[in-house]
């Protein structure tokens, strides 16, 4: 049976990061891949597309990335979003505090761009 | 009409990743020269303005999440060992300047 096709929004200021995760989400996976610049921004983009899962960077100008998270679970329309934070952060400390946000999974800066896809889908249990 | 199987699938994605993340590279290289240049400046900053050390500390921590995507895993290394050391209130300006050269060359392997 074939898995439907996905659609994830990423939220991320740098615009490296942003297009080889598109590219990597869309490529090889096949999903459809919606990006955003800040945080503000996400959850504009979140409320209007209803995208199946958000992956977004923790540190953020402006409105960092546990902060939108704060602010995407007190918004009705889009509390029930998976969120996955990306981070560089590699010490346990920081890793501890991210999980303990509540988002679904944390991962990890830089990540492999043929395997991003299957790490999202294993943090989401989605059938691949 | 005969599909592909799926591993021949999966190989040809990640044939098509590698194109495309290749082209991105070369896309984004003023961007990383952008970034080595403000280490290279932070290094050689005698006294280290606390703005040149805050931006050259966003810059090594902006490499140290991307460079390993391209395939540059010892960069991101090198990335977060001068994240580390900028995180210090006086940074040890000369192991910064290692550091950077290595980065430098690392990205640059026939300059």
């Amino acid at each position: 049976m074939l898995s439907r096709v996905r659609s994830v929004l990423i939220i991320d200021d740098e615009d490296d990061i942003r297009e080889v995760a598109a590219l990597s989400l869309e490529a090889v996976a096949g999903w459809t891949v919606f990006t955003a610049s800040s945080g503000k921004e996400g959850i504009l983009s979140a409320s209007e597309l209803q995208p199946d899962a958000i992956v977004m960077d923790v540190m953020m100008p402006g409105m960092d990335g546990p902060t939108t998270f704060k602010n995407m679970q007190q918004t009705p329309a889009i509390a029930h979003i998976p969120v996955i934070l990306l981070t560089a952060k590699v010490q346990g400390v920081d890793q501890r505090r991210f999980a303990d946000l509540g988002v679904a999974a944390v991962l990890f800066k830089p990540f492999d761009p043929l395997l991003l896809s299957h790490q999202i889908a294993a943090a989401l249990g989605w059938p691949e | 009409m005969p599909t592909l199987p799926e591993s021949a699938v999966a190989a040809d994605a990640s044939a098509k990743t590698r194109t495309l993340l290749a082209d991105l590279w070369r896309r984004n290289r003023p961007v990383i020269e952008a970034r080595l240049a403000t280490l290279v400046l932070a290094a050689a900053a005698d006294p280290l303005p606390s703005e040149l050390q805050a931006e050259a500390l966003d810059v090594a921590h902006k490499l140290s999440g991307s460079l390993g995507m391209f395939g540059f895993e010892a960069g991101t290394a090198l990335a977060r060992q001068i994240e580390e050391l900028l995180e210090a209130a006086d940074p040890d300006r000369a192991r910064l300047a290692g550091l950077a050269k290595q980065l430098r060359a690392m990205l640059h392997p026939c300059s």
